[in-house]
């Protein structure tokens, strides 16, 4: 299956939501420590006949050079070709690849006084997309609007990752690393709960698509916990299995309780949190952390992922990612 | 696959998750308000466009979490300004390990690497295999010595005052070095200053983003400096047999290291290759081609 040489560090890998064979990945020179940044946006060339599907090289569509470290991209909703991209430097990015190079990026939104760690599209109103900030920040922002909608304040360390409700258009859901998990309503002035889900820092956190009152979270302490909002105390599953923290954590679009989890162990599972047994698939395919995982909407089965060792991974589930 | 793409004017394709129902029960959130996200939040009076939170903003938002542990301050944010932002530095008062230690892995070294070493030793110190706040302690204490350094170093004020060096340089030409105040600073320092203040800024970014990385991963880091310590022990290793080789050439002679074999007699026992010392080959020299080792390989050109 298809492997991408980035030319720095991999952060963050997104298909797109229109586009089966579209993706973008995030990178950073130096690990995001120093340096510049780029954002690839790749094209899988169209698969052969049959079901086997050898070979299918990456090919890339167009590179955004950044002037530092970009750590997160999300695509739009509502546009095919508009990107959000969460620089290091505190901005936010909007690019539209069917514009000349030269009139990219669209829009450079600076209000984050730190690091940006993700960005989230509203999937549902499509008109707004969330980014976190190590400014211990949430912010909301619309594509027409060129200053921030609302600023959600209460995390007390670093927000590393804020997700929409698939379901509900103005709930969405923090980790940050004070511990907790924060949902929250735009309408509402303040965090609708809070979860005090690990002990250790929490580094992500995903939605289930088929369920709107399930979210897991993925921290420090080398866990994942599934949870259900209506009764918070205790998790409804604790998976463990990854040996080191564990970075990011997206649940299928296609399969209720199936999720993809990577870690600073260098490996990417798949997990079915309402099987006894539910480590389903690990991955070793990556050299160096894997701080990038996504899984397409519009092919089932087709994951992505993206680490330290530059290398972005695009494969079947079941298959090897590096077989030739 | 490129060759069916979907219409894009009116969003993606429908999510697969759009055509099944939710299957849990009722959901504890509002149901949504109609019209586009920026009239929905201005709506609920909760507006508060391009709000930009500085630090000090941030300490002073209630935190209505239910945390029951410190949290840390943050490397790149030294609140030396106001007593009650002091109170982050309160929850990590143990760190006096961690930033002695910091301190003087940085007094004997220069430059970056020598205080990202003052850092990690800082780190280690500060006991971050202790409970989560001493963790931070050793954490913050680090960092903290990590511009602590620059401080002291500029003005040479030596170890003993390293605060002091802080302190006074918040009060001077530091003023604008908080890079989450947008705002503030004093009136423009000379060209040479705001460089210097470029660099320390740049110095506590990349320190901040070092620590960040550090703390979403404890344990790689725990395996990196087990690793380091590891290859220390091996050139310490290194370094010892060299030493007794230089001994040697100076004629003083050293124990060697390894026991050998002894014969029955007393004497050192000779291998079956024949008497070449004491030295115990796993696999013993071969007697040299003729010729000498010239013609080992093949493709020797006097050939």
């Amino acid at each position: 299956m298809p492997v991408f040489k980035t030319p720095f560090n991999g952060y963050s890998i997104k298909f797109s939501p229109f586009y089966e064979s579209r993706l973008a990945v995030a990178t950073s020179q130096n690990f995001g420590i120093l340096g510049n940044g780029r954002l690839h946006v790749i094209d899988l060339s169209p698969a052969p006949l049959g079901p086997a599907a050898p070979h299918q090289p990456i090919t890339e569509l167009i590179a955004y050079d950044t002037a530092d470290g970009v750590y997160d991209v999300a695509w739009s909703e509502s546009h095919d070709s508009l990107l959000v991209a969460a620089i290091a430097d505190g901005s936010v990015k909007l690019y539209d690849v069917a514009l000349p190079p030269a009139s990219n990026p669209l829009r450079s939104l600076h209000e984050h006084t730190r690091e940006v760690s993700s960005a989230d599209y509203n999937p549902t109103r499509r008109d707004s997309f969330l980014t976190s900030s190590w400014d211990d920040t949430v912010k909301l922002w619309t594509v027409d609007r060129p200053a921030s909608v609302r600023t959600f304040k209460e995390h007390a360390y670093c927000v590393y990752s804020a997700v929409w409700n698939p379901r509900h258009a103005d709930v969405f859901a923090s980790a940050s690393g004070d511990c907790t998990l924060r949902v929250w309503d735009v309408r509402e002035p303040g965090s609708t709960m809070i979860i005090p889900a690990h002990e250790l820092e929490i580094l992500a956190c995903d939605w289930n698509k088929y369920d709107d009152c399930c979210i897991s979270t993925a921290s420090v302490d080398k866990s994942i916990k599934v949870w259900d909002v209506r009764s918070i105390r205790v998790p409804i599953s604790v998976l463990n299995g990854h040996s080191y923290a564990v970075r990011k954590i997206k649940f299928s679009p296609h399969r209720q309780s199936l999720m993809m989890s990577c870690s600073y162990d260098m490996s990417v599972c798949l997990w079915d949190y309402m099987m006894e047994d539910a480590l389903v698939a690990r991955y070793d395919h990556h050299t160096e952390f894997v701080v990038g995982v996504d899984m397409s909407v519009l092919v089932e089965g087709l994951l992505a992922s993206t680490g330290w060792d530059e290398l972005a991974y695009v494969w079947q589930h079941g298959t090897d990612p590096r077989a030739p | 696959m490129e060759s069916n793409p979907q219409p894009s004017a009116n969003g993606p394709p429908p999510k697969p998750w759009e055509r099944a129902g939710s299957s849990s029960g009722p959901a504890p959130f509002k149901p949504p308000s109609a019209g586009s996200t920026s009239d929905v939040v201005e709506a609920s009076g909760t507006a508060k466009p391009g709000e930009i939170v500085s630090s000090s903003d941030r300490n002073a938002t209630v935190n209505r979490n239910a945390l029951a542990r410190p949290v840390p301050s943050r490397p790149w944010e030294q609140n030396y300004g106001s007593s009650s932002n002091y109170g982050g530095y309160g929850s990590t008062m143990n760190y006096n390990s961690g930033y002695g230690s910091g301190i003087s892995g940085m007094s004997g070294m220069s430059g970056m690497y020598g205080s990202s070493y003052g850092g990690t030793g800082g780190l280690y110190g500060g006991g971050m295999y202790g409970n989560n706040s001493m963790y931070r302690g050793g954490y913050g204490g680090g960092m903290y010595g990590s511009s602590g350094m620059y401080g002291g170093g500029m003005y040479n004020s030596g170890l003993g005052s390293q605060m002091g060096g802080i302190g006074m340089g918040m009060g001077g030409p530091y003023g604008g070095q908080d890079p989450n105040d947008p705002y503030g600073g004093p009136p423009s320092p000379p060209g040479f200053w705001i460089s210097v203040l470029r660099v320390t800024q740049g110095v506590v970014n990349f320190f901040g983003r070092i620590a960040i990385l550090i703390d979403q991963n404890t344990q790689a880091f725990h395996m990196f400096m087990s690793a380091l310590l590891q290859l220390f022990d091996r050139s310490g290793l290194l370094y010892g047999e060299l030493a007794r080789f230089v001994l040697r050439i100076l004629g003083v002679k050293t124990k060697p290291n390894k026991v050998h074999p002894q014969g029955p007699n007393g004497g050192p026992l000779h291998g079956p290759h024949g008497p070449h010392g004491p030295q115990n080959y796993i696999e013993g020299p071969r007697p040299a081609p003729s010729g000498g080792w010239d013609n080992v390989w093949e493709n020797d050109t006097s050939k």
